[in-house]
């Protein structure tokens, strides 16, 4: 009887063991589930698409209207022209540091307003390419702290853009197709 | 008798231990919430610190030097530029708002900062506001009549003990100029509290150089352009000049955190060996207690105790101390972090507000007292496993 007892509690303490180390593989599996939500294939806008739609009176075409409020990425580089916290920066084609060998810096058509409330954790470098995801908007809004602007991501999550091509205007970019 | 009390009362029969225990276990939760508490408020300090405009154009050198001089008052100036730097970026047609600094010595610590009244002027963009608390801002005199009127940070009023109408002026060479205070302003939690700022016709009478040339010297101007996007146009033309160079306060910023999160890195492996020490100790500790008390614990199950009370004892010990430690260290963290942080303000860094109630300090107390069940756990299932009959032989 005696020994029945003390292996039924031993059982106990082995089940305690156990459901614990349930609930930590629950929390690895919900972390890895995190990232999977984050892998999903959005709509990516480039540059040249960004210029292509632009029309007169300061004016971006019904199609890239289309994008308004859904979640879109876009390629750059990241001149941190707000907060060092990055809740606001501009995402641009050129980098704004390669004084002398790149391009010429480019100007609202290829600039885009970027909005992180809660700021980006990234190692920064000026002459890295970013992969930008938020809400997009496109046409003219002035924020009273940032000023006017043609184009915009809200709520942007930011990461390394590995190998990332950043299309000049011209260039043909394969469209992704929206889910 | 509850498992608890029972617990309870064999930690006081071995105080001594058990205090030790405690204390190893407070001192490292302490180190842990002291240097995520100091590297992140050095972090808040810099981004709360930082400027509204979002571009200084200096002389050619340093970014970080420039920033750090310019916007945190710390290194030292870099070379002057011409006032017509100034003149150009102010009839830029892509610049709202340019304002000129120029950096000169100091008066007991406290930075002399020449500039324009537009430096406190409000705009909707700004997040730092400027009001007086006392007297009024400095006249923006002509180049020929220097008032030699100076506004006191809040920090500079307290520490030199200067009030308005107060002359002063710091050595010899300075005692024909001395500067009349006529404000002091409310604090704003950034290094313009250590400052003393007048007028830049004021600086260029006082200084002996700038007496004598026509063109007169800045050491940087603060810009802040119509569209944000002219910024990197801006930004390029002021640095393919030979004499300038045009920043990004922020990416300087980013560059300096960049560093400072490899420091973090260091300071994260460095104290997850502390926890693994103080794991160890608290481990050995318990496991001494275990089994020098294995006749007590065979006695206690020979009076009728079940094995799973005994390792609920064991167990509570260990989560017992853990506890004591993790509040102890937690108070002791924040008591270390505002001493770190009172020495660093002290020498003009910038440290944000430490005394934020976060997440940190649950998660922390919540590991610790992890830990120690972690660390009571072998010595719980040890007595746990005490045979009855082999512990209560006789000694002898």
């Amino acid at each position: 009887m005696r020994r029945c007892l003390r292996a039924w509690e031993f059982e106990r303490v082995r089940a305690t063991l156990a459901a614990s180390l349930c609930l930590v593989c629950a929390n690895f599996g919900l972390a890895a589930y995190g990232q999977a939500a984050y892998g999903e294939e959005v709509p990516r806008l480039t540059f040249a698409q960004l210029v292509d739609s632009i029309r007169a009176n300061f004016e971006v075409t019904q199609t890239m209207k289309s994008f308004n409020g859904k979640e879109v990425e876009i390629h750059g580089f990241i001149v941190p022209a707000g907060p060092p916290d990055l809740s606001f920066f501009l995402l641009s084609r050129v980098s704004a540091m390669g004084n002398y060998c790149c391009e010429v810096p480019v100007g609202q058509d290829e600039t885009v307003h970027v909005y992180a409330p809660k700021g980006v954790k990234i190692l920064y470098d000026p002459l890295r390419v970013y992969k930008v995801r938020g809400a997009f908007e496109a046409g003219p809004y002035t924020d009273p702290t940032y000023g006017t602007s043609l184009f915009r991501v809200r709520n942007a999550r930011v990461e390394e853009a590995v190998g990332a091509k950043i299309f000049k205007v011209g260039d043909t970019p394969a469209p992704t197709p929206s889910k | 008798m509850t498992t608890l009390t029972v617990a309870l009362k064999y930690l006081r029969g071995r105080f001594v231990a058990s205090a030790l225990t405690s204390v190893s276990v407070a001192l490292g939760v302490s180190l842990v919430i002291a240097s995520v508490l100091l590297s992140r408020g050095i972090q808040q300090g810099f981004i709360e610190g930082t400027t509204d405009y979002s571009l200084l154009v200096g002389a050619k050198g340093s970014p970080t030097q420039l920033v750090l001089n310019i916007v945190f008052r710390m290194d030292v100036p870099t070379p002057n530029i011409s006032y017509s730097t100034y003149r150009q970026l102010q009839d830029d047609p892509r610049v709202e708002v340019a304002v000129p600094v120029a950096m000169g010595d100091a008066y007991q610590g406290c930075r002399y900062v020449a500039t324009t009244g537009g430096y406190f002027a409000a705009y909707s963009w700004r997040r730092k506001t400027f009001a007086i608390s006392e007297g009024r801002f400095f006249r923006d005199d002509p180049p020929e009549q220097p008032a030699y009127e100076a506004v006191l940070g809040a920090d500079a009023a307290r520490r030199t003990g200067l009030r308005v109408g107060d002359r002063f002026h710091e050595g010899e060479e300075m005692a024909e100029y001395p500067l009349t205070v006529v404000g002091i302003l409310r604090s704003t939690n950034s290094a313009d509290d250590r400052a003393i700022f007048f007028s830049l016709a004021s600086y260029w009478e006082m200084n002996e150089v700038s007496r004598k040339t026509k063109v007169k010297p800045l050491t940087a101007v603060l810009v802040r352009p119509k569209r944000m996007s002219d910024l990197p146009g801006l930004h390029r033309g002021f640095n393919i000049t030979a004499e300038t160079q045009a920043v990004f306060p922020s990416a300087v910023l980013l560059n300096i955190f960049n560093v400072l999160s490899l420091v973090d890195e260091v300071v994260a492996i460095i104290l997850a060996f502390v926890v693994l020490v103080v794991l160890l100790y608290l481990f050995v500790s318990m496991y001494s207690a275990t089994l020098e008390r294995k006749r007590e614990i065979a006695t206690m199950r020979a009076l009728g105790a079940r094995r799973a009370t005994i390792l609920g004892i064991v167990l509570l010990e260990s989560c017992a101390l853990a506890v004591i430690g993790g509040a102890l260290g937690i108070v002791g963290g924040h008591g270390v972090a505002c001493l770190g942080a009172s020495m660093l303000a002290g020498r003009g860094g910038p440290v944000a507000n430490l005394f934020v109630v976060g997440a940190l300090e649950p998660i922390v107390f919540g590991s610790a007292v992890a830990l120690g069940a972690l660390a009571g756990l072998l010595p719980a299932v040890l007595a746990y496993r005490t045979e009855v009959a082999e512990n209560l032989a006789p000694l002898s």
